[in-house]
């Protein structure tokens, strides 16, 4: 039965990171859907529903953005209801939130090792091959992603609290781990940033970058009103511009 | 009113081929090095098929739709590959749809991120976890509801709208008015993307070293917050001065790879050590 658990777990996994990354029918990575979905398949809705909502509360308004990674905690609330459900909330919590930071490594190493992808899809367009990149695209696209949360879930599910607490407390007698992936985690969004720079006209309208900049760090104005700003300064610029052209 | 001067190659059937390709593999290939690239040629492959009859063309638009593109997946590339299809039926260059990839990605990342993330997913999500906390599984059922039905309508609506506008815009007024709606975007974006990236982009000194001096005999502790006088002489220095070196060793010729390595061997290490946090 156990085993059973194990696939069935690590199923939800993999399709909440599926879903996240494609349909958004659910957003099954969110650990208030995921917590729920667990607790409907070990058959304890309340402690899924508990689960969840606190990882849930503790994650309000943290996604991926610019490719950051963040703490794992689908794969936090699956482990969390499941050992949750036999060993009462508090133990299940506790298993949840460490989950949650320990998996945060194996993000970092899928958005890594997906390169794979973009070089056989380079390969396909050379050849003019769309069959072989929809191929790669529709069955293997989505494997390192889903993969890097499965066996996580179903090692810990199958082996047990025995296992989950050896990794944990190997991870918690070395904090210099996590703390180094910690913060690698939130400067790599730099890397993203800097790819978006190099391919936009920086060095022909430095200004408005300098102005975006500005009107965060200083006048500490939300992005919406630095975008509605940034919309005015864009037409009064190309007003003044095309009128000087037009004579 | 306006009259339809675009020649019409392409079929309903064929659009919503490339709607449905984008609804269910969009990120998946989501890589450091060009992030969104392969999921979004996956979606326009077939319009790129059927517009590109010649195979050399045809690989040509591929390699080029597997250039660098990240955008938010929501509010954002759904327009973004509307507004591309309909440029490419048109028979744009590559130049001019490039330009539009390039030219919105960047403000509609940092908008989109900010609408859908922030805004509304915090709201029904921290409605749902209170109903969740209270016992009732009414929460995540209200939150799927309220993610499936709007996100799968603001996601087609886009799509066709832009769609709409693309042809329209083309017929009607030329390549000028692209290159300055392509302008207004990059000037909007460039803005964005400079608050965009201190919000994101995180990295602080968390050592705080105490200097311990004898002063008339007695002896005193001082604690030096580096991080507090770093952001008195610049806010968000640190994540600026990261985000530039990247930005620099890429126009220097790095690959991603290469600078995703030194960025996380500066993370890694300054981390493990405690200077940074």
């Amino acid at each position: 039965m156990t085993i059973v658990y194990a696939v069935v777990l690590a199923a939800l996994a993999y399709y909440a990171w599926y879903d996240i990354l494609g349909p958004n029918f659910t957003l099954a990575f969110r650990p208030l859907i995921s917590g729920f979905f667990a607790g409907l398949i070990v058959g304890d809705v309340q402690m899924g529903l508990l689960i969840g909502g606190t990882l849930e509360l503790t994650a309000l308004g943290v996604y991926t953005y610019g490719g950051a990674t963040i703490p794992e905690y689908s794969v936090g609330a699956i482990l969390g209801t499941y050992f949750g459900k036999s060993q009462g909330f508090e133990v299940g919590l506790a298993l949840a939130i460490p989950a949650a930071l320990l998996l945060t490594q194996l993000d970092v190493l899928n958005r890594f090792l997906n390169f794979v992808f973009v070089h056989r899809a380079d390969a396909y367009a050379e050849e003019g091959n769309m069959q072989g990149f929809d191929r790669m695209m529709v069955v293997f696209s989505h494997m390192i992603w889903g993969f890097t949360r499965a066996i996580p879930v179903f090692l810990a599910v199958a082996f047990g609290q025995p296992v989950v607490e050896a990794v944990t407390n190997f991870f918690n007698g070395n904090p210099w781990i996590n703390q180094g992936i910690s913060v690698v985690g939130s400067l790599l969004p730099a890397l993203g940033f800097a790819m978006l720079l190099k391919i936009m006209p920086v060095a022909k309208y430095p200004a408005f970058l300098l102005l975006g900049f500005v009107m965060y760090a200083y006048l500490k104005m939300p992005l919406v009103g630095i975008a509605i700003a940034a919309i005015g300064i864009a037409l009064v610029f190309q007003q003044i511009k095309y009128r000087a052209a037009e004579g | 009113m306006t009259t339809e001067t675009v020649e019409r190659k392409l079929t309903r059937a064929d659009l919503m081929r490339a709607f449905w390709r984008y609804v269910f593999l969009f990120q998946c290939g989501w890589n450091y090095e060009r992030m969104q690239s392969v999921g979004y040629a996956y979606s326009i492959l077939p319009i790129l098929k059927k517009l590109h009859p010649d195979p050399e063309d045809f690989k040509e638009a591929f390699l080029t739709n597997l250039d660098f593109f990240n955008t938010n997946p929501v509010v954002g590339a759904p327009l973004i590959i509307g507004a591309h299809i309909a440029l490419e039926e048109a028979g744009a260059s590559y130049e001019s749809t490039e330009g539009l990839k390039v030219g919105l990605m960047g403000p509609l990342a940092g908008v989109g991120d900010t609408l859908v993330w922030g805004l509304y997913n915090s709201i029904i999500f921290s409605i749902g976890a209170s109903m969740a906390l209270g016992g009732s599984a009414l929460g995540p059922i209200l939150v799927i509801l309220l993610v499936f039905f709007p996100y799968l309508a603001v996601r087609y609506w886009q799509f066709t709208w832009a769609y709409q506008q693309g042809s329209n815009l083309v017929a009607s007024l030329g390549g000028g008015l692209i290159a300055r709606l392509t302008e207004f975007a990059t000037i909007v974006g460039l803005a964005v993307v400079g608050g965009f990236a201190p919000s994101i982009v995180k990295m602080t000194i968390a050592w705080k070293p105490e200097i311990t001096t004898t002063v008339q005999g007695q002896a005193a502790t001082t604690t030096i917050d580096i991080q507090q006088q770093l952001d008195n002489i610049l806010p968000f220095m640190l994540p600026v001065l990261i985000t530039l070196l990247a930005y620099w060793l890429l126009k220097r010729g790095w690959s991603p790879v290469a600078v995703l390595g030194v960025l996380f061997v500066i993370g890694f290490i300054g981390g493990a050590i405690g200077l940074l946090g």
